[in-house]
């Protein structure tokens, strides 16, 4: 295990990966990967969380999910946001903003003029 | 259970493929990176983890998971009952016992006490009644309802009814010939019940009047009556009918299944407008009185009805110029119409059963507990295996549910049936105590009853061993091989506890049903006062109509007494106007006399002289009615000593009481009197428990139709009371033609035994005591099979410890000892903690006790001597085995 792993905060992971399928259909495996990539390494998803995360919000049905074949003329279930998921994911967005900059205003606090 | 599987199939070969997808996806970048192909998989076997973990943790987000594993349990149940037959047969008997009994009395209840009647919104019918403060009345004169209809604001309706005086019989012509009830109603009866007529207009809803209306002739069928007498005859309104020869026009049919007064299954009834005279208009003692059924307005209560009637009736009984009768007047009872037909007694009755019942349940469940907790133990290697291999506590306590669910579902079905059968089998006893019919099938509030029973029953099977099993700690039974594991000595004082408190239960019900032992049998040894044996009794349904030009004493009574008389092997043979015992019937007679003196209520009756040559009473004073005493001669009464004493308080001689006169002057015509000749010893009159009360009897052969007391005696009912030495299968059918004989109509007469008038007599009391005999008896064997268990799971434990006591030395007598100190501990534990909950409890059923004081010192004693045999009973098997041990094998062993 890297020690600069970061273990993800609660409901942050529905958030990455929704944010990930905003870009266009993927599979699990292929999540993973883009998050990692994109946090620069630091943010590892654990299969043992993602797969029932995905397996949820399909039944939530923020995602739906089909059978396909990928670059490497592998099979694999592709996962793509649905409408319900957009308003999910517009949500879930919002609201991480106002906590991020909460947290911020409470690390650095603005002197009072 | 296949295509529930179907689904859960589906989708976890989906998760495979997907899985193995992932592993795949990720050795192919692995391999793109320069990994060989075996160690890229494996790479990606490394990074992915657990498999099986992370599949079951999606499977757990399908959200239907908990599905799968309850198949998967019932089906692991199933494999585990099929291995262990008895066991299972032991719980699921156990607790089919109490649930049966439980259903059996939640049906009884159900039908007798929950009657859904027939009328819309029942619940505000009530019954009204004046009374004294000391007794009821029963019956309103008019005048009183009028002011209450005028004046009380609560009550949308108040409507009154009578039966009709004497038996009636309804035809279309003038040889009517069925039986009807009749009864006298206001016309506004069935708008206060909120019932209308199947077909016809019904009664008209004109104001009563003291002179009679126009629709007089009017009247109204049941539907009984109608397709009965009728054959359904849709043209029926306005046809002339006949009842007892005088002609009415049907103005109405109710519908199927309505009745009233209520009946069970309704008989065919007719209701007849009734017609208020010029007694109506006064209140005195000819005022007839009539019972007053009333609709409270809907949101008034009983007691706000009751509280606007009182206010109102203290001014009305200011109209009553007697003193007596003003203070008989003085106050109004007001109960629930649905109430007033179950008798109270009988109603606490039958929740005591039903108590009964739920206590031999309660005892079911905590004998199955302890079965399913003496398994739980024998288990523990199981469960901790299991923990060990990863199964979570709240699983395994699942699991434990499951398998207590299923084996208390069979039981409630078992239970369900075997209930079903008793009370068909038992239905002819409980009606014939009970004033419904007990319903023959399990209605939905029992179903519900039935379930929520069972639900009960699996959780308190299931909650104590399962929680103990989830306590039990893993590594010491797996390492000690769960035997002597230290956890056992707490199961073994919760389970004595548990045999400690079916003791207890079980005492208390042997108490009750010790109890009533008692009574039935304190109830069976009271004298009578009179014989029994070798009597048969017939009611006789006498067409009084067709007599009414006639005299019955002559033309009917007679006749067919000596006809009877001369049977080859009768005795004797007497008419009396209803034999004792028996309630089908009964005059009473309120005697006003004059001076100030207190009126004398009264049994009225009227006999044949050779009524004491069947029934034997014991004359005190003077003497009984003879061949002297005709229509001609003076009009001579015998009285009981109830009566003498009633009549004159002050006089301690009864023989003072012969010669007066009685219904002299003032009633009937100036001097024409009846004369006491005769006082007879006090008999039982109406029940066996029920006080003698005064009583008056008049001779039939001084009975004419000229007499001021012949309708009221003769004509509305008669028993034919026969002494034979021969046996019933031959006497009964020749008084059977003796009664054709003497008129066709009376072939049908009802005829039963004096000895079956007194049995029946007996009636709930035996009832109830057959009931708790049953109860305490599967109680019983419930307490012996529950310390047996226990006394044998304990030898079986401690089979080395006997093996080491023996090789010590010990004899086989101490061993026996030891193990009959421990069930001797429990049992006297047992019975101390019963025995004050018998004496708490007896007071439930002390209305029902007769003859015995509810905290009765040698019924507790002799119960408790019952269970301390039966203990020792149980005891002594286990301490055999005990004393059996070969000390060898049993070292040998382990």
């Amino acid at each position: 295990m890297a020690p600069d792993k970061i273990d993800l905060l609660q409901g942050t992971l529905d958030l990455l990966v929704l944010e990930t399928l905003r870009w266009g259909p993927q599979h699990g495996y292929a999540i993973t990967q883009a998050i990692r990539a994109r946090s620069g390494d630091v943010l590892q998803v654990e299969t043992g969380s993602l797969y029932p995360a995905l397996h949820r919000m399909e039944r939530q049905k923020w995602i739906a999910s089909a059978w396909g074949t990928t670059g490497q003329n592998q099979r694999a279930k592709f996962y793509r946001l649905t409408a319900q998921g957009r308003k999910q994911l517009a949500h879930s967005r919002g609201k991480w903003e106002t906590m991020v900059s909460a947290i911020a205003g409470v690390l650095n606090p603005q002197p009072e003029s | 259970m296949r295509f529930l599987k179907f689904r859960p199939e589906r989708h976890k070969s989906d998760l495979d493929d997907e899985i193995a997808a992932h592993l795949a996806l990720a050795a192919a970048d692995k391999q793109d990176d320069g990994s060989d192909p075996e160690s890229a998989q494996h790479e990606a076997r490394r990074e992915f983890g657990n498999v099986a973990l992370v599949k079951d943790r999606t499977r757990e987000a399908w959200g239907w998971v908990w599905l799968e594993r309850l198949l998967q349990d019932a089906r692991y149940a199933l494999r585990q009952m099929r291995k262990s037959p008895g066991f299972a047969a032991a719980v699921i008997g156990t607790l089919a016992l109490g649930i049966a009994a439980a259903t059996t009395m939640f049906t009884v209840v159900d039908g007798v006490l929950f009657r859904p009647l027939p009328y819309p919104h029942a619940s505000r019918l009530v019954d009204v009644n004046e009374g004294s403060i000391r007794t009821d009345t029963g019956v309103v004169p008019y005048l009183d309802i009028a002011a209450w209809r005028k004046q009380a604001h609560g009550f949308e309706q108040i409507a009154y009814y009578n039966y009709a005086g004497g038996r009636r019989f309804l035809g279309a012509t003038t040889a009517a010939s069925t039986e009807v009830d009749a009864l006298d109603v206001s016309p506004n009866l069935f708008a206060t019940l909120g019932v209308s007529p199947q077909i016809g207009p019904g009664l008209s809803a004109a104001p009563e009047t003291f002179t009679g209306s126009a629709t007089s002739s009017a009247i109204v069928l049941s539907d009984a009556a109608w397709r009965t007498v009728f054959d359904s005859d849709p043209k029926i309104i306005g046809k002339t009918v006949q009842i007892n020869n005088t002609p009415y026009s049907v103005a109405g049919v109710m519908p199927r299944g309505f009745a009233f007064p209520f009946q069970a299954s309704p008989t065919p009834q007719v209701w007849i407008p009734n017609q208020l005279g010029k007694p109506d208009e006064v209140r005195n003692d000819k005022t007839p009185g009539y019972q007053v059924i009333a609709r409270l307005r809907p949101g008034v209560s009983l007691s706000s009805g009751l509280a606007e009637l009182s206010a109102l009736q203290k001014q009305i009984a200011q109209n009553y110029t007697d003193a007596d009768q003003r203070a008989k007047a003085s106050r109004v009872r007001i109960d629930s119409y649905a109430t007033t037909l179950v008798d109270s007694s009988t109603a606490k009755a039958l929740y005591a059963l039903l108590a009964a019942a739920m206590l031999l349940w309660l005892i079911a469940c905590i004998n199955s507990t302890n079965l399913l907790l003496a398994r739980a133990i024998a288990r523990q290697r199981e469960m901790a295996m299991r923990g060990a291999l990863g199964a979570g506590r709240w699983r395994l306590t699942q699991q434990l549910i499951v398998e207590s669910s299923i084996l208390s579902g069979v039981a409630a079905l078992l239970g369900a049936a075997i209930a079903t059968t008793l009370v068909a089998l038992f239905r002819h006893e409980l009606n014939s105590h009970l004033p419904f019919n007990v319903p023959s099938s399990i209605s939905l509030p029992v179903l519900a009853a039935l379930i929520g029973l069972t639900l009960v029953s699996t959780m308190l099977a299931a909650s104590w061993p399962a929680w103990i099993a989830a306590r039990t700690p893993i590594e010491p039974v797996l390492r000690q091989g769960g035997q002597q594991s230290g956890t056992s000595r707490r199961h073994h004082h919760l389970r004595g506890g548990l045999v400690i408190a079916e003791i207890a239960m079980s005492l208390t019900l042997l108490a009750a049903c010790g109890l009533m032992l008692r009574t039935i049998y304190a109830l069976r040894h009271v004298p009578l006062g009179f014989r029994t044996n070798h009597i048969v009794v017939a009611d006789l349904a006498i067409p009084g109509y067709r007599f009414s030009k006639v005299n019955l004493a002559t033309n009917l009574y007679t006749p067919l007494l000596d006809g009877v008389e001369h049977l080859p092997g009768v005795d004797s043979a007497g008419l009396m106007t209803d034999v004792p015992l028996s309630h089908f019937f009964m005059m009473q007679l309120t005697m006003y006399r004059g001076n100030g003196q207190k009126p004398v209520d009264a049994f009225f009756k009227a006999v044949t002289p050779s009524l004491q040559n069947v029934f034997g009473f014991h004359m005190l004073a003077g003497r009984y009615f003879n061949a002297q005493d005709t229509a001609s001669t003076p009009q001579v009464a015998v009285v009981n000593e109830s009566f003498a004493h009633v009549f004159d308080p002050t006089q301690q001689d009864i023989t003072k009481v012969l010669d007066k006169k009685l219904m002299g002057g003032e009633r009937g015509k100036p001097g024409e009197g009846v004369t006491i000749v005769g006082v007879l010893d006090d008999f039982r009159q109406r029940s066996v428990d029920h006080a003698p009360v005064p009583e008056i009897d008049l001779s039939l052969t001084q009975l004419t139709p000229k007499n001021q007391f012949y309708g009221d005696l003769e004509g509305a009912a008669m028993d034919l009371v026969v002494r034979a030495q021969l046996p019933l299968a031959q006497i009964i059918p020749e008084i059977r033609s003796a009664l054709r004989q003497a008129d066709p109509a009376l072939a049908n007469s009802n005829i039963t035994t004096m000895d079956q008038i007194v049995e029946d007599s007996y009636g709930s009391q035996r009832l109830a005591a057959h009931l708790l005999e049953s109860f305490a008896t599967a109680a019983l064997l419930l307490c012996i099979a529950g310390l047996y268990g226990l006394l044998a799971y304990v030898v079986s434990q401690r089979t080395r410890e006997m093996g080491v006591r023996f090789a010590l030395g010990a004899q086989r007598a101490d061993v026996i000892w030891l193990i009959l100190r421990q069930a001797g501990v429990l049992v006297l534990a047992g019975v101390a903690l019963g025995l004050a909950l018998a004496f708490a409890t007896s007071r439930f059923i002390r209305s029902y006790l007769y003859g015995v004081n509810a905290h009765d010192v040698w019924t507790l004693a002799a119960v408790a001597l019952v269970l301390l045999v039966a203990g020792a009973a149980a005891a002594y098997l286990p301490a055999r085995r005990a004393a059996h041990v070969d000390p060898v094998d049993a070292l040998r062993a382990e």
